[in-house]
């Protein structure tokens, strides 16, 4: 199990498109993948368990990976919250 | 597997004169049999008023002639034997048939012209102007680009789906599931569409197959025999297409609903719903749950589109003030523990 944490670093925060984007992603790895604010804890693989955090730019949240495959998808998060969903 | 794109329209050649007098103009035939074998090539129809005046350099001859008001006035206006001239003008040219709007008809000597060149006079009660509307929409129907497609065709509460997919994924089943739940069956297997207009797409069966059915392991069942009129109907616009297919892990589905995939037949585009086929969905529920969500777009609630924006009002609203972030639908829960 890996347990890091993400920021959202892009103006418009985690809206519709980014959401996609990071269950389009999730959902690749076999691993579970959960993201977690204020303790409140979702699947990163559910479009409205995301849209859900309505995470704005600046937020913290906390990231599990659990299974197989967790070193990647944990890299993979990482890098699609670091690059701001390619959006400035 | 072929798709549905790739499928090349066809359209008739021609028609005949009798297929005209059979259309919905209720005409008459003031030649009797001559001239119903004559083709008609065209989807234009033509008022010939120019060639009566005896100017026919660019005459389209082999269009339908219709005589509304204005020639008839043309020609009485004119003595007799000015009035054969004008006629014998168009009889001359290789007419199909010449139709008389408005309950107008011609003197004997005039039709006997017209049998004399194989050319069939047809005349109608209705006025110019609907004779007009009636038969462009007649010969366009007759005349438009028709293409066959593999799926089943259902009238889910009075939308149009049209599923397509590889042969034996299920289409007839979901077909029948949405007949037994009320719904009704256009035509299924081969499904004919038939372009009206610029932007609309009409799908009916063929002739010979009807409602007939083939459900695997069973054989031909008809449903119109097995449910009763209610189940079916003959003709139906295409208003979205459900494409079954195996569900693939490695494909990206649409997720939110936001972006909108269009299948272009015969020009026409036509929202696409690509649908996984999982063990323990139900393929049927879930077709009619895309019928509701298209009459909801069409009455202007796009659910997705409303769930985006009440988004990013949180985000905006949590970025200008660290907000509430409990996420319940309520603040807290009434003392009546109900």
């Amino acid at each position: 199990m890996i347990e890091s944490s993400v920021d959202v670093v892009n103006r418009a925060g985690l809206h519709t498109r980014p959401a996609a984007m990071l269950v389009k992603i999730a959902s690749k790895f076999q691993s579970e993948i959960y993201l977690v604010r204020d303790g409140f804890s979702i699947n990163a693989k559910s479009i409205i368990g995301v849209m859900t955090l309505a995470a704005e730019q600046g937020a913290r949240l906390g990231l599990t990976v659990v299974g197989a495959d967790e070193q990647e998808a944990a890299n993979a998060i990482k890098d699609l919250f670091a690059s701001g969903f390619d959006e400035p | 597997m072929p798709s549905i794109r790739t499928i090349t329209p066809h359209q008739k050649d021609h028609i005949t004169v009798r297929d005209v007098l059979a259309g919905p103009l209720r005409l008459r035939s003031l030649t009797d049999d001559v001239g119903m074998d004559n083709k008609i090539t065209d989807k234009s129809m033509h008022r010939p008023q120019l060639a009566l005046a005896g100017y026919t350099e660019f005459f389209t001859f082999y269009r339908v002639q219709l005589f509304g008001n204005t020639e008839f006035y043309y020609l009485n206006s004119l003595t007799h034997a000015d009035r054969v001239k004008a006629f014998r003008n168009i009889c001359m040219f290789n007419v199909p048939c010449i139709i008389l709007a408005n309950g107008h008809l011609l003197e004997n000597e005039l039709i006997d012209l017209a049998r004399e060149h194989n050319v069939a006079v047809l005349a109608t009660d209705y006025d110019t102007t609907k004779a007009i509307q009636q038969l462009s929409d007649f010969l366009d129907d007759q005349f438009a680009p028709q293409l066959n497609v593999h799926g089943s065709f259902v009238d889910v509460y009075g939308v149009g789906m049209l599923f397509s997919g590889a042969s034996g994924i299920g289409k007839s089943e979901i077909a029948l599931d949405l007949v037994e739940r009320g719904h009704r069956l256009v035509a299924d297997d081969i499904v004919v569409f038939t372009q009206k207009r610029e932007s609309i797409l009409m799908g009916t069966g063929t002739s010979l197959v009807k409602h007939f059915m083939e459900i695997r392991g069973l054989g031909v069942i008809d449903v119109r025999q097995m449910f009763g009129v209610r189940a079916i109907r003959f003709q139906k616009r295409l208003e979205i297409i459900v494409e079954l297919e195996v569900f693939d892990p490695d494909r990206e589905y649409n997720r939110t609903g936001l972006d909108e995939s269009l299948t272009s037949l015969m020009g026409v585009e036509i929202p696409t719903i690509k649908l996984p086929i999982i063990p323990g969905k139900n393929i049927t529920v879930i077709s009619e749950v895309i019928a509701l969500d298209y009459l909801l777009k069409t009455y202007g609630y796009h659910a997705s589109k409303v769930m985006a924006e009440r988004l990013h009002d949180e985000i905006t609203k949590r970025r200008s003030s660290r907000a509430s972030t409990d996420q319940r639908h309520i603040t807290y829960f009434m003392g009546d523990d109900e």
